[in-house]
């Protein structure tokens, strides 16, 4: 069950400068491809740390902001927003392949 | 016979683009170093077509007026496969764009194109944007004079422009040679038709003022003919005025549309000719020289005229039905008799629209080699457009598309769908666009059908900036965000067919993801009950109104 749906609970994300690839900081403060390694920030005065935190790590991503999320009891973490569900878990439909000469 | 049958770069355009390659090297450079923050380098990698999407960068890829030869597209693929996924998406704009482009290849890719006398210049920025034109340029029957001279007139003199650079918005400019305006002249900021007047003089009127986005608008008549000659004097003192009046200081009122509608076109046209006419005897006038120069340059292809009936054209017509479709709708008059304009659709059943792989696009150059003279046109539709194939070559082309999954007889039918790309890769969406044209392709795959449903333009845009031209859409679709949930707002009646341009009337509360597919399905039976005798869509929305279509669709949802 979902919990925390009011989106006090934030990670901090941001596109990687080399390939524009969507990371998220993690909590030995590298960027990360994989939001289930993304640091959790509980609170408002977190998340405001932890953005700042972002900001200071930049070098080589991309305008930081944080991202609302749900966990759930496994632990897994989701964002909120579809925008930010699109950008965690990538494209909704299969593009066509280098190769292919149909749509699959 | 020559490379193709458009205008070639000189060193000077070589040169300009080279230098800009490695400009841009160098910035990218100083970028991954740290030299430049973000905000410095945002608009210089902007300025070379390089955009931050969710996912990725997107590279815009300019293609001038929508042509392309085929060793362009094999570049094109190329690059696809080198330096991204494989495959590539044809906008609205007639451009290409790519979109898993890393920043450190970016400049290589820019090398690449250069090699092939392209750039991603101006695809982006508040400057003038590569000029579009009818995609039937150069072979329509009804064809006054080929737009391209003209649009490449326009970019010569609108590249690197550096009194315009920095206007107050973009700047989008659009040309047709043709009655039956292909090119959307009148939503576009300058719209330029080729007509002749009575004198028997072709020249432009030049309308002004169009254009989609948050605030729609038709554009309007500034002069109703300019001499040819003129051309690029009374551009310069249109975008004069605009520069100096334009709101700079509200980004949603921008746009020359909201001037020309805020002070009125008769203003307007004031201000515009007493600049003009403290300009008009200058440099820009242009010779008779110069227009013949670039004029040779899209000097058509020499076609020996052939007969207009072929014995295995009219054979495989009457043994395929999907052939027979295809001929009614995807292929159109040439000018040449024996020759035709055949359009491959990049719509088949169930397909994002506009993509194609880098095979498909090799297999489209491959056509164009062997049956156009290697041309290709790109269609604000996102179509691509083989110009010039003998009456006779029709079944191996359509053969060969079909090969492609590019043979769809759908062109101008309900699956011929215009949609931007959405909020699966835009960071301005607010909804999905692609897998609404998906489930809508899907549910009318049909040929059968969607030919007795006839001329049917659907088009989808993700956010109000209406990157997928919903206004103008027959049944247009928005999608909006409300409070997390993705809505499509619905309206019909829209259309850019010249004289008919019409914006859509939005038909009420907009419907969830999961309904748009039934909406559609109600539109189209509320339709099919009510049409008169050749009535299109479009037509009986004209005739009976929105109210019959609403009823229907709200009951159904």
């Amino acid at each position: 069950m979902a919990k925390n749906l009011s989106g006090d609970l934030q990670v901090a994300s941001a596109n990687r400068l080399s390939d524009g690839v969507v990371v998220w900081l993690d909590d030995a403060g590298d960027w990360t491809s994989r939001l289930d390694r993304a640091a959790i920030a509980r609170d408002k005065r977190t998340g405001e740390i932890l953005l700042l935190r972002a900001q200071a790590e930049a070098f080589a991503v991309i305008d930081p902001f944080l991202v609302a999320v749900t966990e759930d009891d496994d632990g897994t973490i989701e964002p909120l927003s579809l925008r930010e569900k699109i950008r965690a878990s990538g494209l909704t439909f299969d593009v066509i392949a280098a190769d292919a000469v149909r749509y699959a | 016979m020559p490379d193709t049958y458009f205008y070639r770069y000189d060193d000077y355009d070589r040169t300009l683009v080279s230098e800009r390659v490695d400009q841009f090297r160098d910035q990218v450079r100083r970028r991954l170093a740290g030299e430049l923050t973000e905000e410095q380098f945002k608009p210089l990698r902007l300025t070379n077509g390089l955009y931050l999407q969710l996912h990725a960068y997107m590279l815009r890829v300019a293609i001038p007026y929508g042509t392309l030869s085929s060793r362009q597209l094999r570049k094109l693929a190329d690059i696809s496969r080198k330096y991204d996924r494989g495959y590539g998406h044809f906008t609205t704009r007639q451009n290409l764009q790519l979109n898993w482009i890393k920043l450190e290849d970016a400049p290589d890719a820019l090398a690449a194109l250069a090699e092939v006398d392209m750039h991603a210049l101006q695809t982006s920025g508040n400057c003038i944007r590569n000029v579009t034109a009818d995609h039937f340029a150069g072979a329509a029957a009804d064809e006054i004079e080929d737009p391209r001279i003209w649009a490449e007139i326009v970019r010569q003199w609108s590249t690197l422009h550096p009194e315009f650079t920095f206007l107050p918005r973009k700047f989008k400019i659009a040309i047709t040679g043709s009655p039956n305006d292909r090119a959307a002249v009148r939503v576009h900021d300058i719209g330029l038709r080729l007509w002749r007047n009575e004198q028997g003089e072709v020249g432009f009127e030049v309308i002004v003022g169009g254009g989609l986005g948050r605030t729609p608008m038709i554009g309007k008549t500034l002069r109703e003919f300019l001499p040819k000659n003129e051309l690029l004097a009374y551009l310069e003192a249109t975008l004069r005025v605009y520069n100096r009046y334009g709101r700079r200081d509200n980004l949603y009122k921008a746009r020359i549309k909201i001037l020309v509608h805020e002070v009125g076109v008769e203003k307007m046209r004031a201000d515009v000719e007493a600049e003009y006419a403290e300009t008009r005897d200058g440099l820009l006038g242009l010779s008779d020289e110069t227009i013949e120069a670039i004029s040779q340059q899209f000097a058509p292809p020499d076609l020996p005229p052939r007969s207009n009936l072929a014995g295995a054209v009219e054979a495989l017509r009457l043994e395929d039905r999907d052939f027979a479709l295809w001929l009614k709708s995807n292929v159109a008059p040439h000018r040449v008799k024996g020759y035709a304009i055949v359009t491959a659709s990049l719509k088949p059943a169930g397909a994002p629209p506009g993509d194609a792989s880098a095979v498909q696009m090799e297999g489209v150059a491959d056509i164009a080699d062997a049956y156009s003279q290697g041309e290709l046109r790109v269609s604000h539709e996102q179509n691509l457009i083989f110009p010039h194939v003998a009456i006779e070559d029709l079944p191996a082309v359509y053969a060969a598309l079909g090969r492609l999954g590019f043979a769809e007889a759908n062109v101008g039918k309900i699956t011929d769908i215009i949609a931007c790309p959405g909020l699966d890769y835009c960071a301005l969406a607010n909804a999905r666009s692609i897998p609404v044209a998906q489930r809508i392709s899907s549910h009318f795959a049909g040929l059968a059908r969607q030919h007795d449903i006839g001329d049917l333009k659907i088009k989808i845009s993700g956010c109000i900036n209406a990157c997928g031209h919903h206004h103008v859409g027959h049944i247009g679709i928005l999608g909006v965000d409300k409070n997390g949930v993705e809505l499509y707002q619905i309206s019909l009646g829209g259309d850019v067919d010249f004289g008919k341009t019409a914006l859509g009337t939005i038909l009420g509360p907009a419907v969830t993801a999961d309904k748009v597919v039934e909406a559609v399905d109600s539109l189209v039976t509320t339709y099919l009950d009510s049409r008169g005798d050749g009535e299109r869509f479009v037509d009986t929305f004209r005739r009976i109104g929105a109210e019959p279509f609403k009823d229907r669709m709200y009951a159904a949802l």
